[in-house]
């Protein structure tokens, strides 16, 4: 049996997806950004997946208001009436080659017209003319191959590490060694008119680098390297957050780049500079003497013990020493073992440290025993302060210290904070 | 009382192939129920089941939806939060979708292709069992620490560095109890379809419904195993030191990604297959015209089955994979949308110079029509990967596949529940509160959704627990919340429904649609046996054909009565 198809309704509503279609994309300009389309406007890349979702949206209009337009119109044009008979048809061969046919001429379209920008998209330029001249060539330092460079080969290169929850940016300089070199936390400053290339990576979790105006988003899983690229031209804000859930600060966890002249980026890497050299020469100091002082109370603590093994007197000095052992612990953590430095996220008075990423233990271990503390260093997620995430303390302090710092370091906080 | 009683004769004769000559009396009591090993039993309870954890993962869903109507609110925690959304997501995959669609298909299989029962009726029921046992433990969770890790549990966040507490492992009974279930039933499933069908039903005379169930059975047996590895494996990292997922120690986090999405999207598929299946089954009836292209369809399912089962790396286009795989995975993800295209045609074809006749199961394939396609099309947005980089983990997929999962699973669900009800139940559902039920649930779920794509294309991230008032985000996000609660009375009024129609419905009859299938040529509700007596099947539609031939023996019979008068 063959299908009558009435021509004219068939294409009317056709037209009428068209047309709707039309109506839609027209105004599809930047105005729409976040409503119809993807934002841009900060970096190639992003205006090209742009421009390549905008043809998406025009053929998907076409298909979804064509297609839906046809179903509306034989919904409405053969409901049940008095009189009306059913055509009994089973199939039509040629038709359903047809669509099927069809359907595979739009892919292709689409497959296509995605080969064309794809190399937009992934490719980078070199830098402006105006832009930062860049000496290195580029890639960080120990990355593999499977990065994408621009044509000569140079671009500013910043390994961005995701960590629970904040991003950790280390600009890449010329010697090989990684520890010297400018970093940042959350916000990323570049430089204008340079290409900037970022390898991405994690040290706990798996996150998601994205920067909607900067183009697409990309992984940060541990054990592997990510990579993608921007190119800005206008000085600005730009901002995003981690894409990928990573625990319970996810959402918290924003990210943000600044782009700046590149007069500006030198002044700012300069500084960046001297500050991080000021802050390690700083924490030398303080921990030579911190180490010397805890030298000296051990050694004390040590004749006092054997005049009182001799029966002589009895002194508290060992607790005196055990808390100058712990305060060197506190303030500078234990590099050996990878034990970070606990004043370097929470604050305490009688050490000096002034650190927010955690709570202020003047305040929260205020009147708590001493097995409190312990527990809360070794088992953090045991008692959560109020305000506070869980695991947002590193949960291996039990494995990083030996239990004789642990307690060195409970007595040195409990008698800090409950002065006993 | 007598154990058995004989069928009565039926009063016309359709060629009977097979005959039941003594049948059990059903139990009655609830021993009955938790001892059974009846398929109609097991459907039913399986549907019951589902329908009691759909409200729980509803409730949890406006919870979201209630933290999201304002920027930076503070109703719920973060913590609560992520166990909200783990659990929603969780609920609505293994413990509504999954399991609704084993008890249509329980319930329904059989007496479509004129079988007794399930090949393995004791298998049957063990796999119902697991499935309560695997929703037991999951919800065990909620008194201790329910996981927070979402439903697609990536490593190394939902290792025991990150996660220590036992929600996870809770979660890995669940898959894996549901697993198992799912698994039984699948090979229950192809069992029973391959072997038990009526006489004269070959492979070109299995109603749609039967086609797609099979096809799902094929992609559990398939993928089922492979979910299963992977849990384990996630179970040994978390309990016996090994590091399969631990990047620190040479294992791989993409490997999770992989094992869980060579299972996650097919998984995809055995959700909305069935439905397609239903709304095969519904278009003609209510359309009075025979399916279009009953080959292509049969064909078609196959296709997205086994083109579906290529495309899992496309959740996974901005993980660090190289170019090749990224061109592979997307453009196997551009070949699905030929087939799923070539039922849309095939489906508006059915109904193309039919005579429509808007019934509440025809509503809902219409809503499921409309809806589905959004979905279709969006699908290949995310379908091109340069594109996706923008897209993926946004609002933008999160109303994508809501639009797949709600347009191609729960409508066409729901449309089955209108349909199959008076066969349930020997009662009709009221119309007037099914039009009010799929009306709200329309306009609910694309007020929910629409503007979702918005959200995501504004930069708003998927499994946050606030966001700030940048742009329009906290106007959309108002919306959405105002029309989840519509979605959610919605489904209400159709539970209401079917909670008074059970005892007052309309009287139904065995066939109230003038339907095309052999579940209609018995009795509502069908006895204990099913069939008293199987016709042989002669064309895709047994019951045209058999009310073809009582109109043409009654004519006979009045045409010699009436000759004899004269």
């Amino acid at each position: 049996m063959r299908v009558h198809v009435r021509p004219l309704r068939a294409r009317s509503a056709i037209a009428l997806g068209l047309l709707t279609a039309a109506a839609v994309l027209l105004p599809a300009t930047s105005a729409f950004a976040g409503v119809i389309a993807p934002e841009g406007g900060g970096s190639p890349n992003a205006d090209a997946i742009r421009q390549l979702y905008l043809i998406i949206f025009g053929l998907g209009c076409i298909v979804f208001f064509g297609v839906g337009g046809l179903f509306l119109v034989t919904i409405y044009r053969y409901r049940a009436r008095k009189g009306a008979v059913p055509a009994q048809i089973h199939g039509n061969t040629r038709l359903e080659i047809g669509w099927t046919l069809g359907a595979a001429a739009l892919l292709v379209v689409i497959a296509v017209v995605t080969f064309i920008k794809l190399p937009t998209i992934e490719n980078p330029p070199n830098s402006g003319a105006t832009g930062l001249p860049v000496t290195s060539n580029g890639s960080f330092i120990a990355q593999g191959a499977s990065q994408n460079l621009p044509p000569n080969g140079k671009s500013l290169a910043i390994d961005v590490n995701g960590q629970q929850y904040v991003w950790r940016y280390t600009y890449a300089d010329n010697d090989k060694i990684n520890l010297n070199n400018v970093f940042a936390y959350q916000e990323m400053v570049v430089p204008i008119n340079t290409t900037v290339t970022l390898s991405i990576r994690s040290q706990d979790v798996a996150h998601s680098w994205w920067i909607p105006k900067l183009g697409g988003k990309f992984d940060a899983i541990p054990g592997y390297t990510n990579y993608t690229w921007f190119k800005i031209s206008k000085p600005g804000l730009y901002r995003g957050q981690c894409a990928e859930l990573c625990g319970r600060n996810h959402a918290n966890m924003t990210a943000q780049v600044r782009a700046v002249t590149p007069t500006q980026f030198e002044a700012w890497y300069a500084n960046q500079k001297q500050n991080i050299i000021a802050a390690d020469k700083l924490a030398a100091v303080q921990r030579t003497a911190l180490n010397a002082q805890a030298a000296r109370l051990a050694a004390r603590a040590k004749v006092q013990n054997a005049a009182a093994n001799a029966g002589t007197s009895t002194t508290i000095a060992p607790a005196a020493a055990a808390a100058a052992a712990g305060k060197t612990l506190f303030v500078a953590g234990n590099p050996a073992t990878g034990a970070l430095a606990c004043g370097a996220c929470h604050t305490l008075s009688a050490a000096g440290t002034a650190g927010q990423t955690g709570p202020n233990l003047d305040n929260v271990l205020k009147g708590k025993p001493s097995s409190f503390v312990l527990s809360s260093i070794v088992n953090p997620s045991k008692n959560i302060a109020k305000g506070y995430a869980d695991h947002i303390m590193p949960n291996t302090y039990g494995k990083t210290l030996t239990k004789n710092q642990i307690a060195d370091l409970v007595t040195y906080i409990d008698t800090s904070v409950n002065g006993k | 009382m007598a154990t058995t009683q004989t069928a009565p004769a039926p009063a016309v004769s359709a060629v009977p192939e097979i005959v039941a000559h003594g049948v059990e009396r059903p139990g009655s009591g609830w021993i009955s129920w938790l001892t059974t090993t009846d398929h109609k039993r097991i459907g039913l309870m399986y549907m019951v089941a589902s329908w009691i954890f759909l409200i729980v993962g509803g409730v949890e869903a406006l919870l979201i939806r209630l933290q999201l109507s304002q920027a930076d609110n503070t109703l719920i925690s973060p913590q609560t939060y992520n166990a909200l959304f783990t659990m929603h997501g969780t609920t609505m995959v293994f413990l509504f979708l999954m399991p609704m669609i084993a008890g249509i298909g329980n319930y329904l299989i059989p007496l479509m292709i004129g079988a007794r029962d399930m090949a393995f009726p004791r298998l049957n029921a063990l796999s119902f069992w697991l499935f309560i046992a695997g929703g037991l433990v999951f919800y065990g969770s909620v008194l201790f620490s329910p996981p927070e890790c979402g439903w697609t549990c990536y490593a190394p966040l939902s290792e025991t560095t990150y996660s220590p507490t036992g929600g996870v492992d809770a979660f890995i009974y669940l898959v894996h109890l549901t697993g198992i279930a799912s698994f039984l039933g699948a090979l229950n499933f192809f069992v029973t379809i391959a072997n038990m069908r009526a006489p004269g039903m070959g492979w070109g005379r299995m109603p749609l419904f039967v086609w797609t169930m099979l096809t799902q059975a094929i992609l559990l047996i398939i993928s089922i195993p492979v979910v299963a590895a992977a849990v384990t494996l996630l179970l040994t990292d978390r309990h016996f030191g090994t590091h399969f997922y631990d990047p620190t120690n040479g294992g791989s986090p993409l490997l999770w990604q992989h094992l869980f999405w060579f299972f996650g999207h097919p998984e995809v598929y055995i959700l909305v297959l069935p439905g397609f299946g239903i709304i095969s089954e519904i278009l003609p009836v209510f359309s009075r015209k025979p399916i279009f292209g009953y080959k292509a369809i049969a064909a078609a399912t196959l296709g997205i089955a086994f083109i579906g089962s290529l495309v899992w790396a496309h959740h996974m286009f901005t993980t660090p994979l190289p170019y090749a795989v990224l061109v592979f995975f997307s453009l196997m993800t551009f070949l699905v949308a030929i087939p799923t295209g070539v039922k849309i045609f095939n489906w508006i074809a059915t109904m193309w110079r039919g005579t429509i006749e808007f019934r509440v199961p025809m509503l809902f394939a219409c809503g499921f029509l409309g809806t589905f396609l959004l979905g279709g099309v969006t699908g290949i947005f995310l379908a091109v990967f340069p594109v996706d980089w923008q897209l993926q983990d946004t609002y933008f997929v999160v109303a994508h596949f809501h639009y797949t999962i709600i347009g191609g699973a729960v409508f066409p669900i729901f449309a089955g529940i209108y349909y199959w009800f008076p066969k349930f139940s020997g009662r009709m559902l009221s119309e007037g509160m099914g039009k009010t039920s799929f009306w709200l649930m329309l306009v609910g779920f694309w007020t929910t959704f629409l503007v979702q794509h918005s959200m995501g294309l504004s930069g708003m991230p998927r499994r946050v627990y606030e966001y700030a008032d940048v742009g329009h985000l906290q106007l959309y996000n108002e919306i959405s919340t105002v029309g989840s609660f519509i979605l959610a009375l919605g489904i209400f009024v159709t539970l209401v429904n079917v909670l008074r129609s059970v005892r007052n419905g309309a009287v139904a009859g065995p066939d109230p649609w003038q339907a095309n299938t052999l579940e209609w040529f018995t009795t509502s509700p069908p006895p204990v046996n099913n069939f008293d007596t199987v016709p042989r099947v002669r064309s895709v539609e047994p019951m045209k054909d058999i009310r073809r031939q009582i109109a043409r023996q009654s004519r006979e019979l009045a045409g010699s009565s009436a000759r004899a008068d004269s």
